[in-house]
Order: C-alpha cells, then sequence, then structure tokens
C-alpha cells in the first residue's frame, strides 16, 4: 500500500515495486478460520460419517432394520451384534444407522424450508420496509407468542405422521428466527453503495434483491441454517420419544431411545445407542454452527 | 405503573386470549371435523343404544357450530367440560390440579438451572483458560447438545442403580411422585440443558464486563475481591443474562411435557400426552387452550419483570 510520501518508511519509498497484498474473498477467509478450528472438523467430521452412514444404510444394513428375533432378546453387545439387540431381537446397529437416514431428512428438510420462508419473509419485509415489514414484523411477533410443541403437534395429528409432514410441522415454528435475521441484514445492506449504484443503473427491485443484496448476506444465513437442523433433530427425537413421531417400525432415534427406556436397569444399552448417536449428532452440527459463525463474521463472536 | 405499561399489558393479554380462541377452535373443527371416527371408536362395537347415549350426554350428537357454541358457553363459565374417557371427571379441576405439580417441578428447574448456571459461568469467566474454564465450557457443550431425554435417561441410570449399588441401598432414586426428594432429579433433567445456557451467556457477559474501567476503579479503590465481582461485575454481567429468561421458561413448559412423561409425574405435561394417546378430546383441546394461555401468560410476566431488573427498558 502506498502512503503519503511524508509518512512513508525509507525502504519502501525508495522501492518503485509495491508488493500486492495478497486477495482473499470471504469465503476463502473463512476456510482458513474453520481449518483452525479443531472443533468444528471434529464437528464436521461426525457429520461426514453420518452422512455416509445414512446413505449406506439405504441399499445394506448388517440386518434388514425391521427384522425382529435376530438374537435373543435385550441380548448386549457381541460380534454378531456390534450394538446388540432390542426388546423385539432387532439389531440395533441396523436401526441407529437408519435412524440416521430419519433425522438427516428432517433436520435438513425442516432447514429447507425454513431457509424458503425465512429468506423470502425477510427479504421483503427488509427490502420493501413500510407497510410489508409492519405486517410481517407483525406475524413474526405473534408466531413467537405461540407454543411450538401445540402447533407442531396439532400439524402431525392432523394431518399425518409422515415425515415430510413433520418436518414441515417442525419447520413453520422455526421461521421466524430466519426471517428476522435476513430482514436485519436487508435494512443494512440496502442502504450500501454499491445498492445504490444498482439502482442508479435502473436494476430492477428483484435483480438488486437476489444479486446484491442476498448473495452478501449468505453468511449469515448459512450460520443460521446450520443451527436449524440440530434443532429439527432434537425436535423430531422428541415428538418420536413421546409416541407422536412417524410411526413404528420406523427407526428414529427418539422412538428407539423411549423403547429402551422401559428396560433400562435391564439391558441399558438399547437407550444408550440411540442416546450417544444423537448427542454426538447435535454437538457435531452446534460445533460446525459455532465455527462458521466465528468464521464468517468475528464480530459476532460471543 | 404507567399508562404506556398499561396499554402495553392489555394488548398483550388481547394477543393471548386470541391464541388460546385459535388454538381451540382449530383443536376442536380439526378433532371433530377432520379426523377419522368419532370420540368413541374402539376395537369392541358399541351397542347402538348405548353409542347414541354417549354422543348425547357430550352433545356430539349435535352440529358442529352449536357444539362449539356450547363448549364457548362452558368455557366462559369456567368449565372445560367433562373426560370422555373417564366419565363425570370434570376437566378443568383436573388441570388446575395437574398445573400445581406442574409449577413445582418447573420451579424447582427453574432455581436450579439459575443457580447452577450463573456458579458455573461465574467460575468460568474468573478462572479464565484454566482447568475450570474448560470444565464449565465443555459441561455447558454437553448439556447444549444432549436431548433433555437423553439427561433424564443417564440421571435416572445412575440415581436409580449406580447409587443403589454404590451406597448398598441406602441412597436411590425411584421414579414416582409425591416424596419431596423425587422432585429432585427430574428438576435437574429439565434444568440442565438450561443450566448450561445460562452459563455461557454469564461467562461471556462477565468476561466483558471484569475488562471495563469501573472494575478496574473498583479494585483500584482497594475493594474486598467479593464486593467487587458481586456488586460491581456481576450485576452489570446479568443484564444480558435476564434477557433469556423469556426462552427460558418457554424451553421448562415444554421441557415439562417430556420430563413428566419419563418420570410419571402426574403434571399437565403428562395430561397432555396421554390425553392424545387416549384420544379423551375434550382434555386435549383443554390442554391445548390451557397451555396455550399459560405459555403466553408467562411470557408476559417475564416481559413485566424486565423493567424491574433493568430499569432502562420500558414499554
Amino acid at each position: 500500500m502506498a502512503s503519503l510520501p511524508g509518512v512513508a518508511l525509507p525502504e519502501e519509498y525508495v522501492s518503485d515495486v509495491y508488493e500486492m497484498p495478497e486477495q482473499i474473498t470471504l469465503w476463502q477467509d473463512a476456510w482458513r478460520r474453520v481449518r483452525r478450528n479443531k472443533l468444528a472438523l471434529a464437528g464436521a467430521a461426525i457429520i461426514c460419517v453420518l452422512v455416509l452412514t445414512a446413505l449406506v444404510s439405504v441399499f445394506w444394513t448388517p440386518y434388514p432394520i425391521w427384522k425382529q428375533a435376530t438374537a435373543p432378546t435385550y441380548e448386549g453387545i457381541s460380534a454378531a451384534h456390534w450394538l446388540g439387540v432390542d426388546a423385539s431381537g432387532r439389531d440395533i446397529l441396523s436401526r441407529i444407522m437408519g435412524g440416521a437416514l430419519i433425522s438427516l431428512q428432517v433436520g435438513v428438510g425442516t432447514m429447507l424450508i425454513v431457509a424458503l420462508i425465512g429468506i423470502a419473509m425477510g427479504l421483503l419485509a427488509g427490502f420493501y420496509r413500510g407497510g410489508v415489514d409492519a405486517v410481517i414484523s407483525t406475524l413474526i411477533n405473534i408466531w413467537y407468542g405461540i407454543p411450538d410443541l401445540l402447533v407442531v403437534i396439532l400439524l402431525v395429528l392432523l394431518f399425518g405422521r409422515s415425515l415430510g409432514n413433520i418436518a414441515f410441522a417442525i419447520a413453520v415454528t422455526r421461521w421466524m428466527d430466519m426471517a428476522r435475521l435476513v430482514r436485519g441484514q436487508t435494512f443494512a445492506l440496502r442502504e450500501r453503495e454499491f445498492v445504490e449504484a444498482a439502482r442508479s443503473t435502473g436494476t430492477r427491485n428483484l435483480t438488486i434483491i437476489m444479486r446484491h443484496i442476498f448473495p452478501n448476506a449468505l453468511g449469515p444465513i448459512l450460520v443460521q441454517a446450520t443451527y436449524a437442523v440440530p434443532q429439527a433433530i432434537l425436535f423430531e427425537a422428541f415428538l418420536s420419544y413421546l409416541g407422536l413421531g412417524v410411526p413404528p417400525p420406523t427407526p428414529s432415534w427418539g422412538a428407539m431411545a423411549a423403547d429402551g427406556f422401559h428396560a433400562l436397569e435391564l439391558a441399558p444399552h438399547i437407550v444408550l445407542a440411540p442416546a450417544i448417536a444423537l448427542s454426538l449428532t447435535l454437538m457435531a452440527f452446534n460445533f460446525v454452527g459455532d465455527g462458521l459463525r466465528d468464521a464468517l463474521d468475528p464480530r459476532m463472536r460471543r | 405503573m404507567t399508562r404506556g405499561t398499561f396499554i402495553y399489558i392489555v394488548q398483550r393479554l388481547l394477543l393471548i386470549s386470541f391464541t388460546a380462541v385459535a388454538i381451540s377452535s382449530i383443536v376442536f373443527v380439526g378433532e371433530h371435523g377432520l379426523l377419522p371416527g368419532d370420540a368413541f371408536i374402539s376395537e369392541r362395537p358399541h351397542n347402538p343404544n348405548e353409542l347414541a347415549t354417549l354422543l348425547h350426554h357430550y352433545n356430539l350428537d349435535l352440529p358442529l357450530p352449536q357444539q362449539y357454541q356450547i363448549w364457548v358457553t362452558g368455557v366462559l363459565h369456567g368449565s372445560l367440560g367433562e373426560s370422555l374417557v373417564n366419565r363425570g371427571v370434570q376437566i378443568t379441576p383436573l388441570l388446575i390440579r395437574e398445573l400445581g405439580t406442574s409449577a413445582k417441578l418447573g420451579a424447582a428447574a427453574l432455581v436450579f438451572t439459575i443457580g447452577l448456571g450463573l456458579t458455573l459461568g461465574l467460575l468460568a469467566a474468573l478462572k479464565q483458560n484454566t482447568w475450570v474454564d474448560y470444565l464449565a465450557s465443555s459441561s455447558a457443550v454437553v448439556g447444549y447438545s444432549m436431548p433433555n431425554f437423553v439427561i433424564a435417561t443417564v440421571l435416572v441410570l445412575v440415581t436409580g442403580k449406580l447409587l443403589y449399588i454404590w451406597t448398598n441401598g441406602v441412597f436411590y432414586y425411584e421414579i414416582g411422585w409425591g416424596k419431596p426428594s423425587q422432585i429432585l432429579v427430574p428438576a435437574i433433567a429439565l434444568g440442565f440443558p438450561y443450566a448450561s445456557i445460562v452459563a455461557r451467556l454469564t461467562r461471556a457477559s462477565m468476561l466483558e464486563v471484569i475488562r471495563q474501567d469501573y472494575v478496574r476503579t473498583a479494585w483500584a479503590k482497594g475493594l474486598a475481591p467479593r464486593v467487587v465481582i458481586i456488586r460491581h461485575a456481576l450485576r452489570n454481567a446479568l443484564i444480558p443474562v435476564i434477557t433469556i429468561l423469556g426462552p427460558l421458561s418457554t424451553g421448562i413448559l415444554t421441557g415439562v411435557v417430556v420430563i413428566e412423561n419419563i418420570f410419571g409425574i402426574p403434571g399437565l405435561g403428562k395430561e397432555f400426552i396421554d390425553s392424545i394417546l387416549n384420544r379423551d378430546y375434550n382434555i386435549v383441546i383443554g390442554v391445548f387452550t390451557f397451555y396455550a394461555a399459560l405459555v403466553g401468560l408467562v411470557n408476559l410476566g417475564v416481559d413485566l419483570l424486565y423493567p424491574v431488573l433493568d430499569p432502562r427498558i420500558r414499554y
């Protein structure tokens, strides 16, 4: 960087060749920061294993997920059954693998719906302000007042306990955080010079929103979306645990934990396997979320 | 109370009643209009005469708008109707009794959450980057990532089985409700995840505050560490922590549903799930309405508490 001649250091002053500082984009910078964050990397590794497990479970599991009496009931860990079998003699490892798929589907599905509703609402409210913002903000505030458990259970009861419905029901109670975040980002971004420049050249509103505002808000959106996944997984496990999630014999971790709880003293491995799988998954997503947050916006670090 | 506060309270109360009415109407229409089968669907066929008597007793033979009108009239008179499964059981006294149980559990959990969270957060901040900090921070992460039913399971395993073995049966926890000791384990299971959030927040805001000039002044004046930490630092560090009271109380109200079902505590949360699984529609509507109003009122209470704790906040 060239500075004023009067204050430049002698070496800098005499050399004609200025070295260009290395140019890195926000995402390259973020990647460097994430790479230094051990917890986030560990979380990412766990998520990779989880995704692989879920994919493999579609084609192959040690035993069929639904198959009962593969071993004496309540049998513990053995060479044939790495995580033992449950009360009906089903192989727990197979069911954990199947459960990974269910959890991921709910988590990612909910996240996508949340992102879709939240981003759209947030962009509209933040960009158009005024009446649109008033309506959307009021909606958000009212929605926050409604207990999410009621809404989810109600929707699931009325429309059925399928995976898609559960993801949708959870998303319906979770979009407000995303909407509020995007609204705030949009509020700030729409006043920036590049948006003004775009507007001065006659760019249409939709193009400004999609090409200038949305990409610049992507960082915080990504962080928020990462946090939405474990929240949804947790909620699904919670529903299944109460017996209101996907109907059996679908191997949901929450339902497996509930089954195992009844035999807690006799065979703790039945409840511990899904409990550990669930905790690891949630922890992994939270770590990655924390890592992304620190990497993408160092000022947000708390 | 200023006029602004009064208007604010009235607005919020209106919103709460609107929510309760909306939820109860949706549940009502959903149950009576959308769900397959009537309230007395069962595997054994009913005697048609008996069924007709039953339907008539619960006004289920009337058209839907009229049923709703009767129900609303009842609610305005303070009666949520009669249980479908256990005939003759009035729902309002039942729910109020269960609310008492849940309130006890929730209050115990709240005390535990705030006590443990503040202690952990304070210790972690004061001993930053020592093993105390790492232990507190990592236990906070564990608490944050473990669903409350997992914590409950581990606690039951430890206190019910291992503690029994270790102490030769002197101390142990037995699932149930009634003895004062039986409130402790569920309250810990309910409060632990939130305690970890409180700890994280307290640590962060405490770290910020103890670097401020006025705290350095307090040290420089030669005040006792206790006075500096508690009166100067902690008081101000608590302000951001207070903002979590709202999500915290909502979280406890939600968590109660799971915890009561795990520990077999006869409270509102257990009724919530039991009534759904038993298809006791009248109780379902009652519980939904009650719960919606409860969450709204608790949130309002917390919001009214903010200005008391932090005078800069006004409505």
